[in-house]
This record gives structure tokens, sequence and C-alpha cells, in this order.
């Protein structure tokens, strides 16, 4: 959205945000400003129906966790309301073993995603947290409602954290229409609404959990992110804890497709809007959680003739990486550029559809989030 | 009244100085702070009326936060220090 061409690559750090802005080729590229100095930043994200307009998902260790928006592409920002946990007498307790019927309050923990609404609701605005917490502001940020059909959801009360916490990390709304959304939690599952979020169901059907006894329950699944695929908005690229997986009905059905890779563990997927079909992930070791066999390893789902494509080799970028949940992004352009953040604070990008890749001439603190804001 | 001394942190979110103010308990002192101050609301607890973890309140020199907290009674002239461990990495 930037008026001369260029891409901005937002990142959220454990040490706090940067906008990384490139020229149209994505060659060039200038570091800052940054903000939020020494804060976690879980996501930062441009919301593309205010050109100009960030929020970022602030965790502070000493005062908790806080959502910033910036009006002026990331050179000032400003604390708007923070959500907060529905502490309610009669709230569906989540842990108390002694006592189960003995509600729990449990605060706030982080912010994980913030999901602008479509364009027909301009000031709408998603927030995903732990415990497992969806909420949604109509007037930019100055006030959120909680979503009470997850955050009181009957069957909270089995749902378990993943080992980033209760994390509510994926938002997607369907494009053609509003009402419909769907949402991703650690280690609950998928979960879509007809309905405008009023009623959610699982959609995991064929997610394996290799962790639980009951290897294809209706939930805890630990999908690690969900990508919606630009031109078909019925298709969903899935990076489950136990795989990687496609739905092409709206996540009635899941299909694995990573088996040909061998270990196709990961957290991160996302999809082109300028070339549908196509996703991409970051393969890790399943046990080190980085990846494997000593270098960067990006690889490219086709989902039209069904076939993947191996983006590095081990030449490329040797050592062992490792790749968050928000960790890739992928831009509007063509060639459609790539952009891949690492724990160590590396930023990859590719400019040519994963062809050809480098790296920004920048140490960043370790990456939690990538996302782009594409030229207008 | 009680003398509250605030660290230098804490003056982004409103205090730039020392307060004179008078409350009953640590969680009544920080109501009021809260209400002088709206945004330090939820920066020195959680919504369930918790200290965050790394704040520490002191009632006449005594780190009061690991033991009896935001319920600790005040008889009024006590001098209160809120502080913030050093912490990260």
């Amino acid at each position: 959205m930037a008026k001369n061409g260029n891409v901005r690559v937002l990142l959220g750090t454990r040490k706090g945000t940067y906008i990384v802005e490139g020229d149209a080729a994505r060659r060039k590229w200038k570091v800052g400003p940054a903000a939020h100095e020494g804060s976690e930043v879980y996501h930062v994200v441009a919301d593309p129906r205010k050109p100009g307009d960030l929020y970022a998902a602030v965790n502070n260790g000493f005062w908790g966790p806080m959502v910033q928006r910036s009006r002026n592409w990331g050179r000032t920002w400003q604390e708007v309301a923070t959500p907060l946990t529905p502490i309610k007498k009669d709230r569906t307790p989540m842990f108390n073993d002694e006592n189960p019927t003995a509600p729990v309050p449990r605060p706030l923990n982080n912010l994980w995603h913030i999901e602008p609404a479509l364009a027909d609701e301009p000031e709408a605005l998603y927030l995903g947290a732990d415990p497992h917490l969806l909420f949604r502001t109509s007037d930019r940020g100055a006030s959120w409602e909680p979503i009470e059909s997850i955050n009181n959801h009957p069957g909270k009360k089995d749902w378990s954290p993943g080992a980033g916490g209760h994390c509510l990390h994926t938002i997607l709304i369907d494009p053609r229409d509003s009402d419909r959304m769907y949402i991703g939690l650690s280690a609950v599952g998928t979960f879509r609404t007809e309905d405008g979020g009023k009623t959610w169901i699982p959609r995991n059907k064929g997610v394996m959990t290799p962790f639980l006894p009951d290897k294809y329950p209706e939930t805890g699944q630990c999908v690690h992110h969900v990508a919606m695929d630009a031109g078909d908005p019925d298709t969903f690229y899935r990076q489950d804890h136990g795989g990687m997986y496609v739905s092409h009905d709206r996540m009635d059905h899941w299909t694995r497709i990573g088996k040909p890779l061998g270990d196709d563990f990961g957290f991160c997927v996302a999809s082109p809007a300028s070339a549908p079909g196509l996703a991409y992930f970051v393969r890790l070791d399943g046990m080190a959680r980085v990846t494997g066999d000593g270098y960067f390893q990006v690889y490219e789902w086709n989902d039209k003739n069904r076939k993947w494509r191996k983006l590095l080799g081990p030449k490329d970028f040797p050592g062992h990486f490792g790749v968050q949940r928000e960790g890739i992004a992928t831009d509007n352009l063509r060639p459609h550029g790539i952009y891949v953040g690492t724990t160590t604070g590396q930023l990859f990008v590719s400019a040519n559809g994963g062809n050809k890749w480098s790296q920004v001439p920048f140490q960043f603190p370790g990456i939690h989030s990538v996302s782009v804001a594409n030229p207008e | 009244m009680l003398e509250v001394h605030l660290d230098s942190w804490l003056r982004e979110f409103g205090p730039h100085g020392n307060e004179k103010m008078a409350a009953d308990s640590v969680g009544h002192l920080i109501d009021a702070l809260e209400q002088k101050y709206p945004r330090l609301r939820f920066k020195l607890r959680d919504e369930t009326g918790a200290l965050r973890r790394y704040v520490r309140v002191f009632v006449n020199g005594e780190d009061v936060s690991g033991t009896t907290g935001v319920a600790t009674g005040l008889s009024g002239s006590e001098t209160i220090d809120i502080l913030h461990s050093i912490a990260g990495g």
C-alpha cells in the first residue's frame, strides 16, 4: 500500500516491531522505523482498507498485553483499548481438577493475531488471544467485544494448550461472505462459523493427532497455522503438528499432502494472492523444531498438479533455523514475493516466486511474525 | 496520607512524580491510581486483580507482593514504593 510502489514487510519480534521497506523490485531494503522496544510483538498487520494504519499485538513482560495502532506507517504508535478476559461468576471453568464446577479466573495472556475485517466493515477487526479468546472491535480498537460463542464455548473445559499456550492464532474471513469465518486454536483445531460467529463447528476431519490415543478426534488437533487460497476461498492449506494438509471444501475434510516430504512438521504456511493454487511451507525437524538436515528449507505445494517443489538446497543457507507460525508471508505482486523470518532474526526474501532467495542485510531480534503491506 | 513513589517506567502511563493518596489497602490504592491515571489500568494488575508478575509493592520498605499482596491493609501514613523488577533477556 505504499504509494511509491514499495513493499513494506512488517515484523513482530522478540524485542519490538520493525518496518522494512523494499523497492518494487524487492532488491533494496531499508530498515526502520522500529517501535515497541523490548516488548514481544506477536503480530503486526497493515489495514488494507486504510493505507498507513498498522496494528500490533504487543505483549510486554511487565505491563501485559496491549494493542497498539499507528496511523502513519509505524512512525508513531498509540495504545488503543486492550480486550479483557470475560471474568464471570458463571464462566465455564477451564482447569480445576479438585473442584471442577468452580470458576477459574484466568487473565488475558498474550495477544496473537489481529485480522482486519472485509472492506464492507471498514471499522471492524478481529483479535485472537490466549487463553483461547476471540474479540471483535467495530471502532478500530477503541473498544472490543468478546465473541462469547468461543470464549465460553461448552467444549472449552477439554481444551488444552500447546507449547505456545492457549493461543487463538488463525482468523480467516471468506471474502464472499463475512459471516463465514474460520479460526485456528492450539491445541484444539480449526472451527468454522456460517453465522458471523454466533455458532462454531469443529472442522478437523482427516487431521491426525499422533500425540493422542484417539488419532482422529473431532477436536484436539494442534493446528499451527492455516492459509486461505486467494483464488478459491473454499481451499485451505494447513500446517498442523501432525503434518501438512489441504482442504477443498471449506475445511469439511482435510487431506494430508506432506507425506512425500518425510517429516512434514512445521509451523507456518502462506498462499500468495497473485498465484492461487500455490502454498509455501517451511519444513522443520519435528523433534528439534528447526530446519532439518542442516539447511534452510522452503517447499512449494502446487495444488493444481498436486506436486511439491523444493526451493532451496543445502548450499543456499546452511544452518538450523526456527520459523514460527506467523513467520512466512507473501505479497500480491507478479511474480509474487515470499518472506520468511526466523527465530534467530534472519529475514529471507524471494522476489520471484521462490526461484531465487536473498537475505535482508540486517540482524533482527528473533522474529515472531512477518506480514506484508502491498503497494497500492 | 500515603506517600506513593512510582518508578520512572510507570510515568509513561500517567504519573509524572510522587503522589499523595488516601487508601486503606494496597488494592484500593491501585484503584485510586487507576482512577486518576486510566492508562495505568491493567499495567500493575491483570483483570483478575492479581499483581502482574514483575510488579513489586513495598510498604514502608517491605515487599508485600508475594505475601499479602493487594489485600495488604494500610493505616494511611505509610510510604509505598511501586517498582518493576529488572528482568528479561
